[in-house]
């Protein structure tokens, strides 16, 4: 236990110091990543038009579910498809696999250590969005905000395990982070970042409450939005663990399925 | 220490002939056929042995180190090191070996090489003194000191080999895969690592398997040279028994201050190479200064220069023509005798 926490905080710190050289560059990946940004902007423009609100939503509730939507996509942000795919690809996994540490560590450390310079960037932004837009409230007391903060763990989870499976993919394929801008397409518009679920067709949004992207984003937002009921919480997290287990299954599937083969044929 | 039975790899390839028509045929119809990369390889190392693996490139040599080293499956025969089987890649298995490619890094690019060592320290679970003990002994040995504070990517190729190899020891494997650690690097490097390498052998008894192309990385540090071609092992015994059969010559280069005809150049030696005012003469090892010094006084030179042939062409007299032959009759055959006969 004490080894596991050691090598925990030397990863964390060593991964620390490595995203800290491209603070530059993770700024502009922020910026890239502000759909639910503008789609504010596109919302509130027509609620305006309607006379103030599209259903329930009003400028002010949507500045609440695009800032928490916003703020929620930056925090499941994963890039590992892109570091498998190239180290699978140019071999540079080789010497990684002849340590005794599961190289799915190092790449989960280095994602968590990237969100300590992501944070503060980002405050600044839902701050000056709140005062921006009066009578706005993101969350309405301390245990919506905790309980959000235990969500989008677990929507990070699932994220961050469909991102390594597609990176996985590069065992198989030459081009597995195609998949993955796929991935971005779709998930725009099934995460909620988009648009709140609310406002999607009933019968297009049943459909996507049966896949696992709306618990990446839309159902965290909920939980901080203050817009769920506490039994409706309860079940949002135990079909996020639900999901967050399948693909740490399939990861793990993919994996030993893809060491072979990298073994047989390559390395 | 290492035991290695029978091994094979073969690897499915497939073929494309180039251009857009190649890849359109390539996309109906794969072609594909089987390489045989290390086909049948045996040898055994005692612990504390340290050998060298020589060969053309493609021979099987990185191959042979992979599958050692377990990131490759073998395709049939057995490998076992340490009493441990290299594939399954078990944590005392990983703890016992360490893999050095001369042309893949390991180290953080971004960071000191310090981290990385720190990052070494944790992930091998090496207690605090073992590891200080470690690096004040790697410092005496590669002057480590001014380096560790430096990004890894403003090092010089010399400096993060050296920081490489040390990451790569600090938990003190006993068995170490060298794939081409000098590659690239100056005269004075080369000797620096090979030093190293030699007394961390000594200190620690550790097993040692290095493939190079510079002949004198093999000859400071191997008795023993395991020589493969086509993924056939055509040499294994000692390194002064191996140089004066394959290369029993070596070649003086000229630079002539005047035209001299090959005829005139031949009477030396074996005409080796002719460019122009260049030339190159294979002589019998035993009389390379007595010839030199003929050729200084007879011939119109301008500048004149003694070297062992390339190595590729010491081990490519070895390979040539030679398929069905027992190691001992390759090395006893009449193409052995003269790489300058060519």
């Amino acid at each position: 236990m004490r080894q596991v926490l050691n090598k925990s905080r030397v990863l964390l710190e060593v991964w620390f110091s490595h995203m800290s050289a491209y603070r530059a560059e993770i700024v502009i990946w922020i910026l890239t990543g502000s759909v639910p940004l503008i789609m504010l902007a596109v919302w509130i423009g027509q609620a305006q038009a309607a006379g103030g609100a599209i259903g329930e939503f009003t400028p002010q509730r949507f500045t609440a579910y695009f800032l928490a939507a916003w703020m929620s996509q930056q925090l499941i942000v994963a890039w590992v498809s892109w570091e498998l795919d190239f180290q699978i690809r140019q071999g540079t996994l080789s010497p990684k696999l002849l340590r005794p540490l599961d190289i799915f560590w190092e790449h989960w450390f280095a994602h968590v250590a990237e969100r300590f310079i992501r944070i503060p960037i980002m405050l600044v932004v839902v701050i000056a969005g709140v005062m921006l837009v009066p009578g706005t409230q993101i969350t309405p007391d301390v245990p919506h905000a905790i309980v959000y903060f235990v969500s989008i763990q677990l929507g990070w989870l699932i994220r961050f395990q469909i991102a390594y499976c597609v990176g996985l993919l590069a065992f198989w394929f030459d081009q597995a982070t195609a998949v993955d801008e796929l991935y971005f397409v779709i998930a725009a518009f099934l995460t909620g970042a988009f648009a709140p679920l609310e406002l999607y067709p009933p019968a297009v949004r049943a459909l996507i409450e049966w896949l696992p992207f709306p618990y990446t984003i839309y159902y965290p937002v909920q939980i901080l939005n203050g817009s769920l009921g506490w039994d409706t919480i309860g079940r949002v997290l135990l079909i996020q663990i639900g999901w967050g287990l399948a693909f740490v299954g399939l990861r793990r599937l993919l994996w030993r399925q893809g060491v072979r083969r990298y073994g047989a044929v390559g390395a | 220490m290492i035991i290695v039975d029978a091994l094979h790899k073969h690897y499915e390839v497939h073929e494309k002939e180039p251009g857009l028509l190649g890849s359109l045929r390539s996309f109906v119809h794969r072609n594909t056929h089987t390489v045989r990369a290390v086909d049948g390889v045996s040898f055994e190392l005692a612990a504390g042995e340290m050998v060298g693996f020589l060969g053309p490139n493609g021979a099987g040599k990185t191959t042979t180190l992979k599958m050692l080293s377990g990131l490759l499956h073998p395709t049939a025969g057995r490998v076992e090191v340490a009493g441990f089987t290299p594939r399954e890649r078990r944590t005392p298995f990983l703890k016992t070996i360490t893999l050095v490619m001369g042309q893949k890094q390991q180290l953080l690019w971004d960071l000191p090489a310090l981290d990385s060592f720190v990052v070494n320290q944790a992930i091998y679970e090496i207690p605090d003194d073992e590891f200080k003990a470690t690096m004040a002994e790697f410092n005496a040995l590669l002057d480590l000191t001014d380096i560790l504070k430096k990004q890894v990517r403003k090092l010089s190729l010399g400096e993060r080999m050296k920081c490489e190899l040390a990451a790569a020891l600090l938990h003190r494997p006993k068995v170490l895969f060298l794939d081409e650690p000098t590659i690239g690097l100056d005269v004075n490097m080369q000797v620096r690592i090979r030093e190293f390498i030699t007394e961390y052998n000594r200190r620690f008894n550790a097993t040692v398997i290095l493939t190079s192309h510079y002949m004198a990385d093999v000859t400071a540090l191997c008795k023993r040279i395991i020589v493969i071609d086509k993924g056939k092992i055509v040499f294994d015994g000692d390194l002064a028994q191996l140089l004066e059969q394959a290369s029993p010559n070596k070649i003086i280069k000229l630079e002539l201050a005047a035209h001299v005809t090959d005829a005139q150049l031949a009477s030396y030696g074996t005409l080796h190479a002719r460019d122009g005012l260049r030339a190159e003469i294979a002589v019998p090892r035993s009389e390379t200064s007595q010839v030199a010094a003929r050729i200084l006084t007879e011939l119109p030179i301008a500048d004149v220069t003694i070297e062992d042939p390339p190595i590729e062409e010491v081990i490519g007299t070895v390979f040539t023509g030679q398929d069905r032959r027992t190691p001992s009759a390759q090395i006893e055959g009449e193409v052995l005798h003269a790489p300058g006969a060519e």
